[in-house]
């Protein structure tokens, strides 16, 4: 685990405004994440993770604070550089997967390496190298609707890793996936940090899925209220 | 206890019910736009089409003149005396009231209250004036009616009046002409250079001379009474009456002198005759059944005209004429029903479209609410009452605009628009309420998930299956039994249940184009995204992959190709019909304008057209003799078709630089006939009794018949189904010499060149007939109603368009989110979302004409258009390119701008908020 945090946020506000009606959803944030580690970001629903997540990946803009990835201030990036920061050092898995439903597991795979104009020779390399990593070799050729929940969201990963990202950002990822499932994938995932050397920023409300990660970040109503130390890393058999 | 009897009905949440309006107030006013325009035209346009089918039957019978006349006549009774004469009747003038209150009591209360009061002529026989050489004939005439006869003043002499004084008198048959008074009128008088107390020279045939004298000479109090077109020979001298080259003159008999007309000819030779005109303005499209049949039923009883009574004989065309014109009204009801089919179909598709859209707006509130343990009867009677109180409303709204701007309305056909409005909504709300509360998950067992597929598959199939055996069924409804036949006993424009299936026949075939593109965009969509995928370009496969994706939605395609095949059809119809009556007036006319020579100037015909081919902007001139009703056998029938004599070349010619019909079989008219003596003739028949190879003979005064041999078929000419074209040069050689009395005239000059001929002749012009035809009631109102419903259509299809691109743009721009979380350029998520939006717009602008033209094709046949266009035979589908283009061109322009409107929309949405809302 390297020194120099990958990820750092500093002093990160966001309101929301309904009405009359403001809410501080994320309300001074500041924390730092080391490169190559596994993060729970936990609390209630409503609690400002996904704004969170939203804000490091760029896809909202804080109305204060700073948000550093790799030393890249995303908070500064117009609408092309937040592209080449999505294209190049952040990725997303979603709770709903997000796959295209009418290519292959292995074409929702390759998106990003075609995004990114990676040549067909090394992109059929890439992808056959993170489908054996997420077990779906033998999946390939299916589509999304031939495919369970938990498979599903392994391609998500698998395509989420896809372009070689320094940090994933996976928003409640088993959300829609009972809590076996839920739990092989939040397996991989951490498997993923430890063969890929990627930095995950999960967010989960399971506890179960907490024990896996390096540190725990608490959110509640806009605060981080503590910052815990990781649980020990518990190997858990695949799934499917 | 029965838990039917438990169960509760639903209780709406009135604050919700509300809340879901309030929030969605635009799509829910949408729909009741939609609603009461649609209602709207469906409320006027059965009322409409009534009022021009009342106006078409009023024109027709007006058009029609004395033809369409009922006429009652009955022989007298006999006047022999007990010595072996004939008795005087001095009563003979109330013989002839009661006879008129005879035949008025047996019209029927029906019939009597559309025909004008009755009018008895009283005719005696055609007597030749024996006085001068040129052929003229007189005859005298008895004018009666409920009020006595039309006025005259005596401006000289004095009325007619009896020729004896005595009450009783026996005459001999072999005795001396009886003498008979008669007036004459001014100019009458004049012609034949008559004074009061002269004698007319008159006899009959070859019998002995008629004692026939002018009492006075009077002046018609109004020329235009009603009653003096039954005998126009009163008012003036009348050529042509009694053949060509003849003058007919007519004396006024008086209540008097009638007893001694009758005894100045033979017993059966003086006719009396009730004449009934119908009052035009009386009649109604609906009341013309009840007056043919009345007019049938009377000419079914009347007496044989050989029977020697006073039973009541009756003519008349008048139920032919209702019959033609209730066909034709018929063909406009059921044109009009097959458009306004076509409207609602294309209407109830947008509402469910729309529907979706709100239901689509609506799916997290009503997940929500059934997550929070709102049962699914409560939403499902929250959404019906909200649909109800929307699609009734406005239908109200519509159908009393419609009764406003109408002359009455019509409910009907708006009942499946509000239906459609009232229950699409709800069915889909409550679906949606209750897949959000079904467990979600995609199963893990391969077998489950293909069973899922597998049924979803067979609903589909199911659903597409009975849609196309609805459109064969509907379709050969259609061609066996046609439309007219269907809508005969229907009320006009009114949709009755037997007329459903083939009125529908248009707007399924529509349905099932559009589901055969439904299975092939998805196909089209799969090949182009593996071509794709082969390429280096990014976009290129993420727009294919999004065209893919969404290429199997039904209801957007459905709603696109429908629509636009229906406007397309409409403006097929309209054109066709458009082009229908420029070809009909060619037809009727035969050139831009037609003389009509005088019987009595037709000498004068061969000079006549020389001076109008000198005229400036004349380019054809071509007389021929043309013969209505001319008599020519076969072998054993007399059979009446219209004589052509004519210039052959000089006819090709006209035909093949005019918009008629070119007839190649022309040019064997002047090549010598196929047997000795034989003249070659192009005929024509409707009914197959002239035909080519048949042998006919023309017959001629004092000469033999000259022998005519079919050798082809002839054009229509005038509109006359039964037409026998011969050249005027060989009939010539035959020893017929032909007498022109048509000239047909072409060029844009023509009518100015035959305007001031200064001969005794009727002018026909193309321009007029074809104006007439374009204003006349069912043809104006048909082509209105099909630019109208084009128009509607085209809106629809473009609203369709904006509401399907409405009801997915959610969908899309999550997709394109997730893109852009992978690096997607904003800017290029615009070429994605066109990549989704374009090819099913594509795919209409190209095949929605192109089956509109194939539907147009499939049922302009069974529609008759020929009866609204005067044409001989139905016209052939007319495709307007430069309008389908447009519609073309306009379904694309919307798509092309409803893309960056709507990138222009999204961008304003943080990434974040996209993804949340689909979460």
């Amino acid at each position: 685990m390297s020194s120099e945090p990958l990820l750092s946020v500093r002093g990160v506000h966001r309101r929301f405004r309904t009405g009359p009606t403001v809410v501080h959803a994320l309300n001074g944030v500041s924390f730092d994440v080391a490169a190559g580690s596994m993060v729970a970001l936990v609390g209630r629903s409503g609690s400002g993770k996904t704004t969170l997540l939203n804000v490091i990946g760029g896809l909202d803009r804080p109305d204060a604070g700073t948000v550093h990835v790799d030393g890249t201030d995303v908070t500064a990036l117009d609408e092309d550089g937040l592209s080449r920061l999505r294209r190049e050092k952040v990725s997303y898995v979603f709770q709903s997967f997000g796959l295209i439903p009418v290519l292959s597991a292995a074409e929702n795979v390759a998106a990003p390496l075609r995004m990114a104009r990676v040549a067909p020779t090394e992109r059929e390399r890439r992808v056959e190298l993170l489908l054996e990593l997420i077990g779906l070799a033998d999946h390939a050729r299916q589509r999304p609707a031939e495919l369970s929940g938990g498979q599903q969201q392994r391609v998500a990963i698998a395509r989420a890793l896809a372009a070689s990202p320094q940090l994933l950002l996976a928003d409640e990822p088993t959300g829609q996936l009972d809590a076996e499932t839920g739990l092989s994938v939040m397996a991989l995932l951490r498997g993923i940090v430890e063969s890929e050397g990627v930095t995950v920023l999960v967010s989960t409300h399971d506890a179960v899925m907490m024990a896996l990660a390096d540190r725990v970040i608490r959110i509640h109503d806009g605060h981080l209220d503590e910052q815990a130390a990781g649980q020990p890393y518990v190997p858990v058999p695949d799934a499917g | 206890m029965n838990r039917w009897l438990t169960r509760r009905w639903p209780t709406p949440h009135w604050p919700s019910v509300r809340g879901r309006g309030r929030t969605d107030v635009g799509p829910l006013l949408l729909t009741a736009a939609v609603i009461a325009a649609v209602a709207l035209l469906a409320g006027a346009v059965p009322p409409l089409l009534r009022a021009a089918a009342d106006k078409a039957i009023q024109d027709t019978v007006r058009d029609a003149g004395t033809d369409s006349n009922v006429l009652a006549h009955a022989d007298w009774e006999r006047d022999d005396g007990p010595t072996g004469g004939r008795v005087r009747m001095p009563n003979l003038a109330e013989d002839v009231d009661a006879f008129l209150a005879r035949t008025t009591s047996a019209l029927g209360p029906d019939l009597d209250a559309a025909l004008l009061p009755p009018v008895t002529v009283v005719n005696g026989p055609i007597l030749k004036i024996t006085d001068g050489s040129a052929p003229r004939t007189f005859q005298f005439t008895f004018l009666a009616s409920d009020l006595g006869g039309p006025d005259v003043t005596w401006i000289a002499g004095s009325p007619p009046g009896p020729a004896v004084s005595d009450q009783y008198v026996e005459v001999p048959y072999d005795g001396p002409p009886w003498p008979v008074q008669i007036g004459l009128s001014e100019a009458d008088a004049a012609a034949l250079d008559l004074r009061p107390g002269d004698r007319i020279p008159v006899k009959d045939g070859q019998g002995p001379d008629k004692d026939v004298r002018v009492s006075g000479i009077y002046r018609p109090a109004d020329s235009a009474d009603p009653a003096w077109r039954l005998a126009p020979a009163l008012l003036r001298p009348v050529p042509g009456a009694d053949g060509v080259g003849t003058t007919r003159f007519n004396g006024l008999l008086s209540r008097e002198s009638l007893p001694d007309a009758r005894l100045a000819v033979d017993e059966d030779q003086l006719r009396r005759t009730v004449h009934f005109a119908p009052v035009p303005d009386a009649l109604t499209s609906d009341s013309t059944t009840a007056l043919a049949s009345q007019v049938v039923k009377l000419k079914a009883t009347s007496g044989s005209s050989s029977d020697r009574d006073q039973s009541l004989k009756w003519e008349s065309q008048l139920d032919t004429v209702l019959r033609d014109a209730r066909t034709r009204n018929n063909a406009a009801a059921a044109q009009a029903a097959v458009l306004l089919a076509g409207v609602l179909t294309a209407t109830v598709l947008v509402l469910l479209l729309a529907a979706d859209l709100l239901v689509r707006r609506r799916t997290p509130v009503l997940s929500i609410a059934r997550q929070r343990g709102a049962a699914l009867p409560d939403l499902g009677a929250e959404l019906t009452i909200e649909s109800t109180v929307v699609s009734v409303s406005a239908a109200a709204v519509g159908l009393a605009v419609a009764r406003a701007a109408a002359p009455g309305v019509s409910w009907t056909w708006a009942v499946p628009v509000v239906l459609a409005g009232a229950v699409a909504g709800p069915a889909f709300g409550t679906l949606a309420a209750a897949r959000a509360s079904r467990d979600r998950r995609q199963p893990a067992n391969p077998a489950a998930r293909r069973w899922i597929r597998a049924t979803g598959q067979l609903r589909r199939a199911a659903v597409e299956a009975a849609v196309l055996i609805a459109a064969v069924a509907a379709f050969v409804t259609l061609h066996q039994r046609g439309l007219v036949p269907a809508a005969s006993d229907g009320d006009t424009g009114e949709l009755t249940g037997d007329l459903i299936l083939p009125v529908s026949a248009l707007s399924l075939g529509a349905l099932v184009g559009a589901l055969v593109l439904l299975r092939l965009l998805p196909l089209g969509a799969r090949f182009a995204l593996r071509q794709a995928l082969r390429s280096r370009r990014p976009l290129a496969v993420f727009s294919a992959a999004q065209a893919a994706t969404t290429a199997g939605r039904a209801l957007p395609l459905l709603v696109l190709v429908s629509t636009t095949a229906l406007a397309s059809f409409a403006l097929i119809l309209g054109a066709t019909v458009t082009r229908g009556l420029t070809d009909g007036a060619w037809s009727t006319v035969g050139a831009d304008a037609r003389l009509d020579v005088g019987a009595d100037a037709e000498a004068a015909t061969p000079a006549l057209a020389e001076r109008i081919a000198a005229a400036p902007g004349v380019e054809q001139v071509v007389v021929a003799q043309v013969t209505d009703s001319a008599r020519v056998f076969t072998e054993s029938t007399l059979l009446t078709p219209r004589l052509v004599i004519v210039d052959t070349a000089a006819f090709r010619r006209l035909l093949a630089t005019t918009p008629l019909p070119d007839a190649p079989a022309l040019a064997r008219l002047t090549a010598p006939g196929p047997g000795p003596g034989e003249v070659p003739a192009l005929v024509r028949s409707s009914d197959g009794d002239l035909r080519t190879g048949k042998r006919l003979q023309l017959p001629r005064d004092g000469a033999p018949a000259i022998r005519l041999a079919a050798v082809g078929t002839a054009p229509s000419v005038g509109g006359a189904n039964d037409v026998v074209i011969v050249d005027a040069a060989a009939l010539t050689d035959a020893g017929l010499p032909a007498v022109p009395n048509t000239v047909w005239v072409t060029g844009p000059g023509a009518g100015r060149a035959v305007s001031n001929t200064g001969v005794a002749s009727d002018v026909v012009l193309r321009a007029d007939v074809l104006r007439a035809q374009r204003v006349a009631p069912l043809t104006a109102g048909l082509v209105r109603l099909a630019w109208t419903a084009a128009a509607v259509l085209l809106a629809l299809g473009l609203l369709g368009l904006t509401l399907a691109a409405a009801a997915g743009a959610s969908e899309r721009w999550q997709t394109l989110t997730r893109l852009r979380t992978l690096g997607l350029r904003p800017r290029d998520a615009r070429w994605v979302a066109a990549g989704e939006l374009l090819p099913p717009v594509v795919v209409t602008a190209v095949c929605g004409p192109l089956l509109g033209a194939l539907l147009a094709r499939l049922t302009l046949g069974p529609l008759d258009l020929r009866l609204l266009t005067g044409q001989a035979a139905d016209p052939a589908a007319v495709l307007p390119w430069w309008l389908l283009g447009l519609v073309s061109v306009t379904l694309l322009a919307t798509a092309a701008t409803v893309v960056p409107v709507e990138s222009a929309l999204r961008r304003r949405d943080r990434l974040s908020e996209v993804l949340r809302a689909g979460e």
